[in-house]
């Protein structure tokens, strides 16, 4: 029999155990890593049938050279960190200690709190930047979502997964249509959408408290000075407590939803004619449009898909974790998805690991905060210096050059001696 | 043949240079001398290694090694302030001109007199017409650049370089944008020059040029001087061999052809308004036949982008019919116009033909990117595209690692082949082809010139726009001359001439 | 009506002014940064910097002055990241300008806690530039005119001078003709011996100390204190205010006051407590109003050529 015949038997397959190993990890960590692995063992040997051996070696190599500016962007982060701590007096042995140990052990669960909603802010931003547009305001069409989730999930009143999903549905595209105004004038002035879709972030954050105080709940059960009425439970996303019992209560299944989409994201952007199109007009404007692509629509297709993307993250925190809406409820997922999509050079799949990272780093601030004197401010400056080692690529090229030419010179020297 | 004598001094010498660029040697032990008061050529094919060398003399380049030697003296160029400070100017292909600032200013920029770091527009201007007055270059010292014509534009650079007393002018492939006419003009100024004591270096392609012009001759190719020359020793040929370094062709074989009676495309009276809303086509009226080539002459900047971009639906029309097989097409749009097989190879293949980032095959497929059976449903079929570049691939000799290659990897002429693989495979009824050899070395416009005269035989209406009257001579069934946004005037290639065509490009009247 | 004549008075038109000179100054950086080539959208994280030690020097040494200082030197040490990831390592300037925004708030944030120990707002300034007000003898005894522009706080004055500074610059010395000739046509400029790198670098870093001083203003004149965050966009603002004012201080500067005057408004407005509607609908008006202005003015004037657009002589990098 033609082993080559099982190809689509490999590839669900690897889909399968990726599935069950990542639920399985928000409980149990060690089956759950070992399903992850079956996955991708799997999904190796699904290439090999696919393409052979010398395209999967390919293929690894180019994910290793992919890999290596990010990982020496993080090493060379954390050394600075530790010099920061060192000059204001922190101890960096135990405060990394505590930061590792608090972001991917003792409150993991914390860090994938957190990543689900950079995931989709995340991929709203880098889905733009295919486009060669800057989704800069992804913080406005974030409230707006977590707005319109919060009124959806007070008012619907319907079986429980049909009002979820009409929540996700209906608050996205309310969000994609915050990004209208920007998409037009765009389109039609040339008005940079950095600075429009800033003014609607700042415009959105603003309108939420009027929302919150007409929806409003008894401010003394929240230490915040507005807060909303509670969802009922009916419009609550699942939690992995209901089948996984070794899983933290308030773990929800909205890093599954951002992972899938993050899939979605990268589907349509690489194996469709919507995506392609969305790649030309971004890559080179002018010769897509000598081929007949619309610029105009495209911009509109990808502004309001971020949009819808943002907004999501909303929806997530809403119904997923705090199931009411606060003032000021967002930790800036909006400005974080900027730093998350840069990271993964706006690859939707690098964005799963990229806003888990950054997760990560948030929790284990907070837990180093607590049982070390170390302030966790100090997570943003490694963050901020992580962002600039990997995104100033050409950082790497230089360095290299000036080797290559150093090297060259001694050479010289040396045979001009001889 | 001796080595070419000279008794004046000799002020400027390169020994040994050698540019390296990370993938391209672009400069080996390159040895060239210059005399006082002589115009010299550097002869060369596109990528033979003239430009860099003279980027390498001016100081935007640092060579990888080799001496610069100035009146005997060796000289370092660690900037173009440098070179310019020891008496250097340089006249780009591509001018280096500020388009909204005046003329004053292009030329002061950099040397502006004034004291404590202010300008002194009135002592500038006061100077730029003493300098065009002694060397006889009318200006209007106020007038912005970008109301100049490319003539004086040129002129504002030889300005700006004598302005800073210059004794080396070095003209980088001057005579490219210029018409017949202004040309002469241009040799005028030159040996004016030359006769009140510049020395002048032109760099440049064209045989006719370098035996108009220049006392002596060295010619390069592959990065490498391969021979020095006088002027009155050589002839046409001798040079075209060692340039090539093979025997050269210099016209591809063309046999006659009859061209059918109905044209398949139509202009009517055409009227288009460019950016600025000024009329850069006004009541052009054009047809081709099929089977044949109607080239466009023309300088640049007569309108033939917009000509091109209205033809292709990029630009709309204001008034005017555009009928192709018999159907009103003026306002269709591009996606329409490619949907009723008109195919187009632009002018600017990187900013208009190609997505440099993307693959051979997603660039062969843009544009028949929403058919089948590139796509099922919205979902692209890879398996089809990347098969089908590959047959493309091989049919048009496209030299690649794979087809999976981003277009940014490929050589200039073989980056060319992609878009007309793309181009012409699909079966066009009519074909819009803009200056598609510029920049190409020989091998490559050989190449695509038989190409394009195959889709005639295959009698498919050819529209030509070029701004390289060779090439419309070359190819061309019937010339007409585009001026202004008109056609001025019809010529049989074969019943003319380059100086008489030329004459009707700068808007003579019979 | 009544409530017209209690919010449109002389109050309102001096509020405009003094609302609109942060914006003014980070404006006028904007204008010298974009006309040397260099994209700038890092103006809102110099300007917080600016703020931040401002307010830091106003506070340890009890003078508003070493303060001012600080800011500026501030924002201008901080606008040179910007310059060295845009000009020296080719990076992308909207995705630098992005990252240092980020970087600024986590920079603010470290250093709020390692001075003050908390985040959030610092303690009041009890010497600042608010208190010292200048009133120009004669002058500011126009009507109306007189209180908007003689009768104000240092720091909005300096603004008045640096907009006729830098108009002067830009038009009349050769280093203004650089920067302009570095955004329209940096080869050309480089042909000619003058190092476009050299022109960016300064642009960029005008703008650094122009921003610098606008977080200034808002910390140490305008308010007594900093806060995390406090510059609420302006950044951005000012960017809109480059545009719509045609890459040229003295438009800069009109838009700038057309800015100021919405938020003025909506100082007035949320004050007055004129109508019954919810504070947070007038303090949306600015942004409403950036929106409008780059929807409504961005054809009017041409970008200069180059700018956004790297520059590289030698393809050293791959």
């Amino acid at each position: 029999m033609d082993i080559k015949k099982l190809k689509p038997v490999f590839f669900i397959a690897s889909i399968l155990m990726a599935v069950i190993g990542t639920t399985l990890y928000m409980g149990s960590y060690f089956s759950g890593l070992l399903f992850i692995l079956a996955a991708v063992v799997l999904f190796l040997a699904y290439k090999w049938l696919e393409s052979g051996t010398a395209a999967l070696l390919g293929l690894i190599k180019a994910g290793a050279q992919a890999l290596m500016v990010p990982v020496f962007g993080i090493a060379i982060a954390i050394v600075l960190g530790a010099l920061v701590m060192l000059a204001s007096n922190y101890d960096p042995v135990e405060s990394y200690r505590a930061l590792f140990y608090g972001a991917f052990v003792q409150n993991w669960h914390v860090s994938v709190l957190n990543a689900a909603p950079l995931m989709f802010t995340g991929l709203s931003v880098a889905l733009a930047f295919h486009a060669g547009l800057f989704n800069i305001g992804a913080e406005g069409q974030y409230y707006i979502g977590a707005m319109a989730a919060t009124f959806l999930g007070l008012n619907l009143n319907l079986p429980p997964f049909l009002s979820l999903i009409l929540i996700f549905v209906i608050a996205g595209m309310l969000a994609s249509a915050w990004n209208i105004v920007p998409a037009i004038l765009k389109v039609r002035t040339g008005a940079h959408e950095v600075i429009t879709t800033m003014m609607l972030a700042h415009t959105a954050r603003y309108l939420s408290p009027i929302f919150i105080r007409a929806h409003g709940g008894d401010p003394s059960t929240s230490d915040h000075a507005y807060v909303t009425d509670q969802l009922p439970e009916a419009n609550w996303l699942p939690r992995f407590r209901s089948f996984l019992p070794e899983a933290n209560y308030r773990l929800h299944v909205g890093i599954l939803i951002g992972i899938a989409m993050a899939l979605l994201v990268y589907y349509l952007l690489y194996h469709t004619r919507i995506g392609f199109e969305i790649r030309a007009v971004g890559q080179n404007k002018d010769a897509a449009r000598a081929q007949g692509i619309s610029i105009g629509k495209n911009i509109m297709m990808a502004l309001l898909l971020a949009g819808f993307l943002a907004g999501l993250a909303g929806v997530n925190q809403v119904v997923g974790l705090d199931h009411k809406l606060y003032e000021n409820l967002s930790a800036g997922y909006g400005w974080n998805g900027i730093s998350v999509a840069l990271l993964a050079s706006s690859h939707p799949i690098g964005v799963i690991f990229t806003a888990l990272l950054w997760g990560a780093l948030d929790a284990g601030g907070q837990y180093m905060a607590r049982v070390t004197d170390t302030s966790n401010s100090i997570v943003e400056i490694i963050k901020g210096i992580i962002l600039f080692l990997v995104v100033a690529k050409y950082i790497y090229a230089y360095l290299g050059n000036r080797i290559r030419r150093y090297r060259r010179r001694k050479q010289e020297a040396a045979e001009g001696a001889a | 043949m001796s080595a070419p004598q000279d008794t004046k001094q000799v002020i400027l010498e390169t020994k040994d240079i050698v540019k390296q660029f990370p993938r391209v040697l672009a400069n080996n032990d390159v040895n060239i001398t210059l005399h006082e008061g002589e115009i010299l050529s550097l002869l060369g094919e596109n990528g033979a290694g003239k430009s860099t060398l003279m980027n390498v003399l001016y100081g935007l380049y640092t060579p990888t090694s080799g001496k610069i030697l100035l009146n005997g003296q060796e000289v370092q160029f660690n900037s173009p302030k440098d070179a310019i400070d020891l008496g250097l100017g340089m006249v780009h292909q591509h001018f280096m001109l500020l388009d909204p600032f005046t003329v004053t200013e292009n030329i002061i920029l950099g040397s502006e007199p004034g004291k404590r770091g202010t300008i002194d527009y009135k002592q500038a201007r006061r100077e730029v017409k003493e300098i065009s007055e002694k060397y006889n270059l009318k200006i209007d010292p106020d007038a912005p650049i970008e109301t100049l014509s490319v003539g004086l534009q040129q002129r504002v650079e030889i300005l700006k370089a004598l302005y800073r007393r210059a004794k080396i002018l070095i003209l980088d492939e001057p005579t490219a944008v210029l018409t017949p006419q202004e040309v002469d003009e241009l040799f005028e100024v030159i040996r004016d020059l030359r006769n009140s004591g510049v020395s002048v270096i032109i760099i440049t392609h064209k045989l006719e040029e370098v035996m108009a012009i220049s006392d002596r001759v060295y010619i390069l190719r592959g990065g490498e001087v391969v021979g020095e020359r006088n002027t009155s020793d050589t002839d046409k040929t001798d040079l075209a061999n060692l340039m090539v370094g093979r025997e050269v062709v210099l016209t591809v074989e063309k046999e006659d052809k009859q061209a059918g009676d109905t044209p398949i495309l139509t202009i009517e009276d055409l009227r288009v308004l460019n950016l600025k809303n000024f009329p850069a086509i006004d009541g052009l009226s054009l047809d081709v036949k099929p089977g044949e080539i109607v080239g466009i002459a023309g300088v640049d900047g007569n309108g033939q982008t917009e000509l091109a971009e209205a033809l292709m639906g990029l630009l709309s029309v204001d008034s005017g019919k555009i009928t192709h097989l018999g159907d009103d097409i003026t306002h269709m749009g591009t996606k329409e116009l490619i949907g009723r097989s008109i195919s187009y190879v632009p002018s600017d293949r990187h900013r208009f033909g190609l997505i440099l980032p993307m693959t051979i095959g997603e660039n062969i497929m843009l544009g028949y990117h929403d058919r089948k059976p590139y796509v099922r449903g919205i979902q692209l079929n890879y398996k089809y595209i990347n098969s089908h570049a590959e047959e493309l691939v091989e049919a048009y000799d496209i030299r690649t690692p794979d087809v999976q290659n981003p277009a940014e990897k490929l050589s200039g002429g073989n980056q060319q082949k992609v878009i007309l693989a793309r181009e012409l495979s699909r079966e066009p009824t009519f074909l819009l082809v803009s200056q598609p050899t510029r920049g190409l070395d020989v091998g490559a416009i050989e190449y695509i010139h038989k190409q394009i005269l195959a889709m005639r035989d295959r009698n498919v209406a050819i529209l030509l726009i070029s701004l390289e009257l060779e090439e419309i001579f070359a190819l061309s069934d019937r010339i007409e001359v585009l001026y202004e946004g008109k056609i001025v005037k019809e010529f049989d290639p074969k019943k003319t001439s380059h100086k008489e065509v030329g004459y009707y490009m700068t808007g003579g009247k019979e | 009506m009544e409530a017209f004549f209690t919010i449109a008075n002389t109050d309102l038109l001096v509020a405009m002014v003094r609302l609109s000179t942060p914006i003014t100054l980070a404006a006028i950086g904007a204008v010298i940064c974009e006309r040397s080539g260099i994209v700038n959208i890092a103006m809102e994280g110099i300007m917080i910097v600016g703020a931040f030690f401002a307010a830091v020097g106003a506070l340890y040494t009890g003078n508003p002055w070493i303060g001012l200082l600080m800011g500026i030197v501030a924002g201008g040490i901080f606008s040179l990241i910007h310059a060295v990831a845009t000009v020296s390592f080719h990076l992308n300037h909207v995705v630098s300008g992005a990252v240092l925004n980020i970087l600024a708030m986590g920079v603010t944030r470290y250093f709020m806690v390692l001075f003050f120990g908390h985040p959030g707002t610092t303690d009041p300034i009890p010497n600042n530039l608010g208190q010292l007000r200048w009133a120009i003898p004669g002058l500011s005894k126009i009507p109306v005119i007189g209180r908007m522009f003689f009768d104000q706080t240092p720091i909005v004055y300096f603004s008045f001078i640096l907009v006729i500074f830098f108009a002067w610059f830009m038009k009349k010395t050769k280093v203004g003709l650089h920067i302009r000739a570095a955004g329209e046509h940096p080869l050309a400029l480089e042909t000619i011996g003058v190092s476009v790198k050299k022109m960016r670098y300064l642009g960029v870093f005008i703008s650094g100390l122009t921003s610098g001083m606008g977080g200034a203003y808002l910390a140490i004149e305008n308010s007594a204190s900093f806060t995390e965050g406090m510059t609420n966009g302006r950044g951005f603002i000012a960017l809109a205010a480059n545009i719509s004012g045609g890459w040229n201080p003295i438009g800069a500067f009109i838009a700038s006051l057309f800015f100021g005057f919405a938020d003025a408004l909506q100082v007035r407005f949320q004050v007055g407590k004129v109508f019954d509607i919810p504070e947070e609908i007038f303090i949306i008006f600015p942004y409403v109003a950036t929106i409008i202005a780059v929807a409504g003015l961005v054809r009017r004037s041409r970008p200069p050529k180059e700018v956004g657009v790297d520059f590289m002589i030698e393809q050293e990098g791959d």
